[in-house]
């Protein structure tokens, strides 16, 4: 009982995981992306297009990803070279790109909300011989598509690039003292730029996991807010890729609880609640921690 | 007491700007898919704004984007970045829904009074957390706010699906107001409402309340420059927190006026985003009161045109929501004011 | 650098000019620097050394002259060429990133590789260690720049600056931020730097630490050049009146030989803390009286923003009483300081002192738009604010076009008379003014100091905190040194001499 539950919890984090990681480095390189919403959900839609088109995997992730990237880049573009105000233009792009879509579906397809095409190839899932066996590990681990190892899979990479890597110190610095990486040389806003397209990438990765990896077809409604909940994730994180996929996975547990939950006296309503509200709670114990500092004096 | 600005025609130009190049992406966006970009913009602006019956549509469309753009506009112009008034309408429109049913038997000068009232004491009392965090221990209000919209769209949505749902109701909805609740309306047989009247005198009383009030000036100030405004004497957190709680008021009521006024019943899902919207709204608008009011005239004949005209043409009306989200997009680019800061951490 | 040993000039100008519009910033100004040398610029505020040391590190060019590198003129097309020759400078405002460690933010940009293009840590840990080794100084590498002191922070530009192989380094008032053990320290550094043959230019109007220090001096004023001398030349009487000049004092106030009996503003045990939680300032006891002006003399960094910041109510003190007319107004807000009568002039104009974007009537009347005269039941009246407003900016000689013009139109002697005419228009008890006459011309300044002396004259009282000695002696009746954050002499006006004051500023006895 308990190995299925825990193994749905690990496919609906997967989603929220790489979306988080994308939107952390982002964030690390300067850039809060509201817009990841709108990242994953054209993900989405190109994956299911591109994999029953060529019936190819491959192409549908690469699809994916490149609808996620180009609408990065669009965004940081917007947001680094005219100066516009980075939540209100993720915003807007969510609600522009939702519209497009949409748009896209009637005018295309002449379907309205869902999108299911004949012929999509789904992302495959694999056993691990030896693996599977273990209890509650194996259930855990083995039986997953290579998304899901991919998302977990990064979480200690992107922990290697940042400390150990030039482009990593970079990142981090120009997402902390923008002035000073321009004193030594760098150019700032074309490595925040980068940033925006790996956190587009992977939200568009993340988006055909939720369609070609769990569902099959497109819906209009198919990431649910998950960009959202990815945001709460890599707040929670606060530029440490470990916190960040603990917060990740916190949230998919709870997503799957809170399926398995429904009908016995728990509302889903208020259980979704919680990634914001952990956010907000992290903000202000931040906030008292602060105030506390100043006001005992450090050196 | 307008601070010396650019001259007007240049606010005028900025300001359009945004909605011409919106309409450029949408207008490639239309050629795409095989439509006539100029025919689609033609039949849209006939649509909104030709003959009484459209005129009455669309400023119907624009009676909730009023109050929401007011809402932003009241917060941004002290400074706070208040995007929370999605999650204030939801609320507000949650309790005139329930108000509205539950006190059936009130008569209707009592009864809309009391229910607008609670809204909009709900849609207050709930900015003042994010007011405090902000003001107390300088917390970024941006996100604070932003995920209270979300918790409070969860909460009506818990609400409106649990104990509240009316019985034998499909969606998630609640009963029906009464009819003594309802707001009266201008117009038969439009829909155009009474809220209309009300959103637009608030949004009128913004503009005098700015001008001619020391409150005005001095909320202009701090957001201007909090630190001159502190050593000049003015209590900056105390303005900071009744603007913030002034801008969840009229969320809340924004909600309640479209309970009352047109949808009679709260649903799920019930605002397609009109707090977001109210937030392109006050920037574009530049904060003032006739910005916002003919912002949302704007935005609500975009609405409203796209909804007919998906009768009349295979246009699909998310044409209106490319639009919209273009506008969001480029309403802060360049001419943009946002806030302090384009692309640094939060 | 080996092949900077043999020139006579590593560094310098000849004849030099710099002009911002009708302002002359550097005027003609030859500079000689020998290499292997600690070479100071001195010289008060506006006297040019900041320009001269942006031309040098090529950010700004010269508009006649040029600049000497090894005793050959040249044209440095940028803060990169200037670098590439082997010249940086440490600002006084660090360039790093605080949740970096101190060796990510040292080898920033210039990231040692290793295998497979990573980054190699460890010739970068070696690196890092020869570079400490050479300056004397222990490091810990490992932790975050937010986390280090302040000297630490100075000592890891300065080594950034090695590592990226300067070896002419400009230091821009190092010490300005620094205790005096550290001091020390950093006087140290400078020599070992100089044994192993680099060349450090330092600026500071810092006296003490320039007469141990240097090996030549150079002093500056209005631009020009008037002194080049050792410390063996000269003594720092000498070289604070080459700073200040003989010529252009502003002229004195006629001191006042009487004031009130009973202290209007009287602050016990003041202990305040900078925004960051650093206690800067106390205890100390300060009495300020009806009918005197009080100067504080001091280098800025050595408690005068905490000291303003309290004595305004702009911020909470940490422990003691402020007693003010007899009522303590201890913590009490900035509102209730103004309405108690403790005007305020901000020595930073442009982001405290006025709003500039706003108009300036809106600038005249913020702070008091809901009193009467000014509005009556919430609404402004207009009417009443113009008549007000014109009175006061008459009574200032202020020049404008209309009321409604934003206050930046304004020059910036203008700006700083609107601030004024603000502030005396409250009719305040006690007036705070915190370098008054920034940025104002000399007919300015003179006008300034006048309507100050009539303030006084009408039983005014006045804490004046100005760094320009002279405008200390021309108004003050009592003058009261400030360092370390501790009071450390107080004279009367009969008594002060520039050398006094100055001796008090460097934490000296008076006498």
């Amino acid at each position: 009982m308990i190995d299925l539950f825990l193994h749905a919890a690990m496919l609906m984090t997967t989603p929220i995981l790489l979306t988080a990681i994308g939107g952390m480095v982002n964030r690390i390189g300067g850039l809060v992306n509201i817009g990841l919403e709108s990242m994953m959900l054209a993900g989405a839609l190109a994956a299911v297009e591109v994999s029953a088109a060529t019936g190819s995997v491959g192409a549908a992730l690469a699809a994916a990803l490149a609808a996620g990237a180009i609408l990065g880049l669009a965004m940081s573009l917007v947001v680094t070279r005219l100066c516009a105000n980075e939540i209100i233009v993720g915003l807007g792009f969510n609600v522009a790109v939702a519209g497009l879509v949409r748009f896209l579906l009637k005018s295309a397809y002449g379907v309205s909300g869902t999108f299911n095409p004949p012929g999509v190839v789904m992302l495959a899932r694999y056993d691990l011989p030896v693996v599977k066996e273990i209890p509650v590990f194996g259930a855990v681990v083995s039986g997953q598509d290579c998304l899901t190892w991919f998302a977990w899979f990064m979480v200690p990479i992107t922990a290697f690039v940042l400390h150990r890597t030039r482009i990593g110190l970079r990142l981090r610095a120009t997402g902390s003292a923008e002035a000073t990486v321009r004193a030594v040389g760098l150019k700032p806003l074309n490595i925040r730029d980068a940033s925006s397209v790996f956190a587009g990438a992977m939200a568009g990765l993340a988006g055909a996991h939720l369609s070609i990896g769990v569902v099959g077809l497109f819906n209009e409604g198919i990431t649910g807010g998950r960009g959202f909940i990815a945001l709460a994730a890599f707040y929670f994180g606060r530029g440490s890729p470990a916190r960040t996929a603990l917060g990740a996975a916190l949230f998919g547990f709870f997503d799957a609880a809170q399926i398995r939950l429904q009908g016995r006296g728990i509302p889903a309503e208020l259980v979704q609640t919680l990634p914001y509200i952990i956010v907000i709670v992290v903000l202000v114990g931040l906030g008292f921690a602060d105030v506390g500092r100043s006001r005992e004096g450090v050196v | 007491m307008v601070a010396a600005f650019a001259a007007p025609f240049w606010r005028v130009a900025a300001a359009a700007a945004p909605f011409a190049l919106a309409a450029c992406i949408g207008a490639a966006v239309l050629a795409a898919t095989g439509h006539d970009p100029l025919a689609v913009y033609r039949l849209m602006v006939e649509e909104a704004f030709g003959g009484q019956r459209r005129i009455a549509a669309t400023l119907t469309a624009a009676t909730p984007l009023l109050l929401t753009g007011l809402a932003a506009a009241i917060a941004f112009r002290a400074g706070i970045f208040n995007v929370g008034a999605e999650g204030c309408f939801y609320l507000g429109g949650l309790v005139a829904a329930v108000l509205g049913y539950v006190m059936a038997s009130w008569p209707s000068m009592l009864l809309i009074p009391i229910a607008l009232g609670a809204a909009a004491i709900v849609g207050g009392v709930w900015l003042i957390g994010p007011a405090l965090a902000r003001t107390r221990l300088g917390v970024d209000e941006v996100v604070t706010t932003l995920m209270l919209n979300f918790i409070a769209v969860d909460i009506t949505s818990w609400l409106v699906n649990g104990p509240l749902l009316a019985r034998g109701s499909a969606n998630s909805a609640t009963l029906p107001i009464a009819a003594g609740a309802e707001l009266p309306r201008l117009l038969p047989p439009t829909t155009l409402h009474l809220g209309f009247v009300i959103s637009l005198a608030l949004v009128a009383l913004f503009g005098l309340w700015e001008r001619l009030t020391a409150a005005g000036l001095r909320s202009q100030m701090v957001g201007l420059n909090p630190r001159f405004s502190r050593a000049v004497g003015i209590d900056v957190p105390a303005t900071l927190l009744s603007m913030m709680i002034a801008s969840g008021l009229i969320g809340g009521l924004a909600g309640a006026i479209h309970v009352l006024g047109l949808v009679h019943r709260f649903v799920a899902g019930f605002s397609p985003g009109y707090g977001f919207t109210g937030i392109a709204i006050a920037v574009l608008g530049r904060n003032s009161a006739i910005g916002v009011a003919v912002g949302a005239v704007l935005f609500g004949a975009l609405s409203s045109a796209g909804a007919t005209i998906q009768l009349f043409s295979d246009v699909p009306i998310e044409i209106v929501e490319i639009l919209q989200g273009a506008v969001m997009i480029f309403a802060v680019a360049k001419f943009g004011a946002g806030r302090r800061r384009g692309a640094a951490p939060a | 650098m080996t092949e900077a040993a043999g020139v006579r000039i590593r560094v310098g100008a000849r004849q030099l000019s710099r002009r911002f519009g009708p302002v002359v910033a550097v005027d003609r100004v030859d500079f000689v620097v020998a290499p292997g040398t600690i070479h100071a610029v001195v010289g008060g505020n506006g006297a040019g050394k900041s320009t001269l040391m942006r031309i040098l590190q090529g950010v700004d060019r010269p508009d006649e002259g040029s600049v000497i590198l090894n005793d050959a003129p040249v044209r440095l097309t940028g803060p990169a060429d200037a670098f590439a020759r082997g010249i940086g400078m440490v600002h006084q405002e660090f360039m790093l990133a605080p949740p970096l460690t101190l060796l990510e933010n040292l080898i920033l940009a210039h990231e040692p590789l290793g295998r497979g293009g990573l980054i190699d840590w460890r010739a970068a840990r070696a690196e890092a260690d020869r570079l400490a080794k050479i300056a004397g100084v222990a490091i810990d590498w490992r932790s975050r720049v937010s986390d280090a002191p302040v000297h630490v922070r100075q000592v890891l530009e300065i080594l950034r600056l090695l590592y990226r192989g300067v070896d002419v380094l400009i230091l821009d008032e190092p010490t300005a931020v620094l205790a005096p053990a550290q001091v020390t320290e950093l006087i140290a550094l400078m020599r070992r730097l100089k044994g192993e043959g680099r060349t450090i230019l330092f600026i500071s109007h810092k006296l003490d630490e320039v007469m141990r220090a240097a090996d030549a001096i150079t002093v500056m004023r209005a631009g020009r050049v008037v002194a080049t001398t050792t410390p063996a030349e000269t003594d720092k009487a000498r070289l604070a009146r080459a700073m200040v000049g003989e010529a252009v004092e502003p002229a004195r106030i006629e001191t006042r030989a009487r004031r009130a009996a009973a202290p209007l503003f009287a602050a016990k045990g003041l202990v305040a803390r900078d925004p960051g939680g650093v206690q800067r300032l106390g205890p100390i006891d300060l009495e300020v009286h009806a009918g005197e002006i009080v100067g504080v003399a001091g280098v800025s960094g050595n408690g005068q923003d905490e000291l303003v910041a309290s004595a305004a109510g702009l911020r909470p003190i940490a422990s003691g009483t402020i007693v003010f007319a007899g009522t303590p107004i201890t913590n009490a807000s900035t509102g209730r300081f103004r309405s108690a009568g403790i005007g305020y002039l901000s020595a930073d104009r442009a982001e405290e002192g006025l709003c500039l974007v706003a108009s300036i009537r809106d600038n005249f009347v913020a702070g008091r738009e809901g009193e009467p005269p000014f509005s009556r039941r919430g609404f402004l009246r207009p009417a009443a604010i113009d008549d007000r407003a014109k009175s006061a900016m008459a009574k200032l000689s202020v020049r404008y076009r209309r009321l409604t013009d934003a206050a930046r139109s304004l020059s910036g002697g203008n700006q700083q008379r609107v601030v004024i005419a603000r502030e005396f228009d409250r009719e305040p008890k006690l007036l705070v003014a915190t370098q008054p006459t920034r940025g104002v011309d000399i007919s300015g300044i003179a006008f300034i100091h006048q309507r100050i002396a009539e303030f006084r004259d009408r039983e005014g009282a006045v804490l004046l905190i100005s760094e320009e000695i002279d405008e200390i002696l021309a108004l003050s009746d009592r003058i009261i040194g400030l360092y370390g954050g501790i009071v450390v002499g107080e004279l009367r006006r009969a008594e002060a001499s520039v050398e006094k004051v100055g001796r008090m500023m460097l934490g000296q006895k008076a006498a």
